[in-house]
């Protein structure tokens, strides 16, 4: 199957390539649109002599894979916006104690219940995080079923690389389209565990893994621990793609499956003589900050499109830090903003040249 | 160039598979190409719908607010989806359950007896894939060819059975209008 | 002369169910409301809903009704008791829904003894999110979750509800009832008014397990979705009162 394209949709794409990353075990509750996720391993699972469990919710699934982190396992659990909510506090104790777990977010409309249908509402939720205190996930946003393909094979070889936990945030669109897609190897190698991964005492003195620490001055070195390597995270690990900035004086920004959209928007503005680049982080967190400021001291304009009420438009502002405008082009959910209405949004923005604003579908 | 189909029918008319399979045969042409489903609450209304975009580039948009070309199989698909083909589009129907109307006159309408041809066939069962024909015929991107091999790998070693049924029908669409 | 069939005054006049055709949630919904009208209790009564096919509950009922996560609905009923002690108050909840996520707040409420009344669809299944394995699925049941059937060492065992919240010393009344014949459906109504009763009179909680039929996700007709649940539910999940503070004696 590997090098052969095939027509398949982003959630068995995911499902999939967790089984050829080497997932040992899937923990996880329904909820759509990515109960199919759940369903292919259920199936495919066992055939393999593989773990698959119906958790009684995604509180259980969650600690479910944190426990089996702890011991090296290559687990992981999947859900969508309002499910994932339920994952935060694990998620935080997660960071802290340093265990590789994968958590897929298919996501959908918000807040509370929200509806089914995709939506992009959840950047906050996966790049700050609902759990308490300081901690950083890493957050990869794909934007075809290749890249649903290409990232659960990243966010599992970086878990483990760096004892975080990944968030691959796709949305409802992914994870119900079909796109042709090869799975190609798993091009990311084994990870050593042994160091930290519980085993058992056999041989050696007992070892815990938690995330609380027994003093002041022994959590504050925690801490600064942690973001120190997340520093190297971001050094080694950020990553974005461009697209005709060199010559653009306004750049559309956008993550995840809207990047699409952006990019054929580029096209029709191009041809209507409109010097417009595209700029797309991949990794939400660490977020091209210097990238993207780097481009702002250039003098190019930024107009953010999402599928939120401009969530990512406020980390975009911040690496601009002035230096150029910065617009929003948004809808809260719905229909995915169409590249008409992002090239008419474009042509309003550069018509009130002075200042920043924010233009909201 | 970047082109989008919207098929629709009720439940168990084979609408997923029908998109499935005219997906794939772009695939099988070297098109990029998503297909896209109605998916949740819209499901338990009875009809089912499916977008599948082609496109020579990267497809743009996934989920569209309109189609170049409507393939409906009821009623119901028709009343709705005449709304959403694009002005200069098509709408293609299945003339055994959809009553000869033209709503608008922005676009064209291809009417075939679908469900009649499958039957004269064997089986209404296959009317899907009369339909795939039909769309073959009327729109020039739309490969017999690569819509036959695309029927033969979606069906697989599994229901290999049915593919001489289901080729017939396929080959029985695209000479239906003469 | 009376009308034989019409609709409980409790119902929205332009209520349209939004389940498939043949589901036994209708049933249950249609009960629920003739029993809030003939103990006249809606216009003292608060609901909190689920998440699951019922989750619209609110647009059929014409009573006032909170919407909780899924899963904490008795939470969620808990605190609207506990500050609204004179008002009845109810929840409507799927298998998974109550038992399943949201099992730890159905069990302490239960243990807590609120005076509430919680309501349980059991159909063996997450109906709403396409049919998977719930915490009720039989033993060898296929669903989208268990392709090769219900076996002991992927999935474990199903919990026998009403069973479970009889055993809490706060559960004032526990029962299973189904809705497959005209006399169960009789049953069931004379169960959820004791359910309802036990909080009325502080009692207690009160708790009833419902059997129902989820044809859609079974993949069988209205009329073979019930010989199911007689055939194959009935034998695993046995009707009948668990617990009951009323009656002298039956309280075991
Ligand atoms: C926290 C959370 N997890 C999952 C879901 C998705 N979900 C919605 S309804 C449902 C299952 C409902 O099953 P059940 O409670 O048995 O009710 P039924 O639909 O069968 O009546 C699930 C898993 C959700 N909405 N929220
Ligand atoms: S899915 Fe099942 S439980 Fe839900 S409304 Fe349909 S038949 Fe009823
Ligand atoms: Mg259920």
């Amino acid at each position: 199957m590997s090098s052969e394209k095939v027509l398949i949709k982003g959630n068995y794409a995911i499902a999939q390539a967790a089984i050829n990353a080497g997932c040992q075990c899937y923990f996880g509750y329904p909820i759509t649109p990515q109960t199919e996720i759940g369903e292919y391993l259920s199936a495919e699972m066992p055939k393999l002599g593989r773990g698959y469990v119906s958790a009684e919710s995604e509180l259980a699934a969650i600690n479910m894979v944190v426990g089996a982190a702890a011991t090296g396992a290559k687990v992981m659990t999947s859900s969508s916006s309002c499910a994932v909510a339920l994952m935060q506090e694990a998620l935080s104790y997660a960071c802290s104690d340093e265990v590789p777990v994968v958590v897929v977010n298919v996501m959908r409309a918000g807040p509370g219940l929200g509806y089914v249908y995709p939506a992009q509402g959840d950047y906050n939720q996966a790049v700050y995080g609902g759990g308490n205190g300081d901690y950083k996930i890493i957050v990869l946003a794909p934007a075809t079923v290749q890249e649903c393909i290409d990232y659960t094979y990243k966010a599992f070889y970086l878990a483990r690389k760096y004892r975080n936990p990944v968030i691959l945030l796709a949305d409802g669109l992914l994870g119900q389209m079909m796109e042709p897609a090869c799975f190609g190897e798993n091009p990311y190698p084994e990870v050593d565990v042994s160091s930290w991964a519980l085993t058992g005492a056999k041989g050696r003195d007992g070892k815990a893994i938690y995330s609380c620490a027994r003093d002041e001055k022994a959590h504050i070195q925690k801490i600064h621990d942690l973001f120190k390597k997340f520093e190297i995270i971001t050094e080694n690990e950020t990553s974005y793609e461009e697209f005709e900035t060199e010559d653009a004086e306004i750049i559309l920004t956008a993550f995840g499956s809207m990047t699409r959209n952006i990019k054929a928007a580029i096209r029709v503005l191009r041809e209507k003589g409109v010097k417009a680049g595209g700029f797309r982080p991949i990794t939400l967190s660490p977020f091209p900050t210097k990238r993207i400021s780097e481009l702002a001291a250039d003098g190019k304009d930024f107009v953010v499109v999402e599928m939120n009420m401009g969530q990512m438009f406020k980390d975009v502002k911040y690496a601009v830090e002035g230096k150029s405008n910065v617009s929003l082009v948004n809808r809260p959910c719905g229909e995915w903003l169409s590249v008409e209405e992002i090239v008419s949004s474009v042509e309003k923005i550069l018509n009130k040249k002075e200042g920043a604003y924010a233009s909201c579908i | 160039m970047e082109k989008n189909f919207i098929l629709a029918g009720f439940g168990g008319q084979g609408i997923l598979l029908a998109g499935t399979i005219l997906a794939n045969s772009f695939m099988l042409g070297g098109k990029n190409v998503t297909w896209y489903p109605c998916y949740g609450a819209e499901m338990r209304g009875g009809t089912v719908n499916c977008e599948v975009v082609v496109s020579d580039t990267e497809v743009s948009s996934v989920h569209k607010q309109d189609a170049d070309f409507a393939l409906v199989l009821n009623q119901q698909s028709f009343d709705k989806f005449v709304q959403r083909v694009k002005a200069g589009g098509t709408i293609i129907a299945n003339a055994t359950l959809v009553a000869l109307s033209k709503p608008r006159d922005d676009i064209k309408y291809v009417f075939a007896k679908m469900g009649d041809i499958a039957n004269a066939i064997g089986s209404s069962k296959v009317t899907n894939m009369v339909s795939l024909g039909v769309l073959a015929d009327v729109c020039d991107i739309v490969s017999r060819e690569y819509l036959a091999k695309a029927v033969e790998l979606v069906l697989g070693e599994k229901k290999k059975q049915f593919l001489p049924l289901n080729l017939k029908a396929l080959e029985a669409g695209c000479s239906a209008l003469v | 002369m009376q009308a034989v069939f019409s609709t409980p005054k409790s119902m929205k006049e332009d209520f349209k169910f939004t389940f498939c055709p043949g589901c036994d949630h209708g049933i249950a919904v249609r009960l629920v409301a003739e029993l809030i009208d003939e103990l006249n209790l809606k216009e003292n009564t608060i609901c909190s809903t689920c998440v699951g096919c019922s989750v619209f509950l609110y647009d059929f009922l014409n009573i006032d009704c909170v919407e909780a996560p899924h899963g904490r609905a008795c939470a969620s009923a808990t605190g609207v008791k506990r500050t609204n002690p004179e008002k009845f108050v109810f929840t409507y909840q799927g298998d998974g829904d109550f038992a399943s996520i949201g099992f730890a707040e159905s069990m302490h409420t239960a243990i807590r003894g609120e005076n509430i009344s919680a309501i349980c669809i059991n159909n063996t299944t997450f109906g709403m999110t396409g049919g998977q394995l719930g915490p009720t699925t039989l033993m060898g049941q296929v669903t989208t979750t268990s392709p090769f059937g219900r076996n002991k060492e992927y999935y474990g065992y199903p919990v026998k509800i009403a069973e479970q919240i009889a055993l809490c010393d706060g559960t004032a009344f526990s029962a299973r009832v189904a809705l497959d014949t005209i006399p169960h459906i009789n049953q069931a109504k004379q169960a959820l008014k004791k359910a309802f009763e036990v909080q009325l009179k502080g009692l207690g909680f009160g708790f009833v397990e419902i059997l129902s039929s989820c044809p859609t996700n079974w993949h069988m007709t209205p009329e073979e979705a019930h010989e199911w649940v007689k055939n194959s539910m009935i034998p695993e999940f046995p009707l009948g009162t668990f617990k009951d503070l009323t009656e002298v004696g039956v309280n075991k």
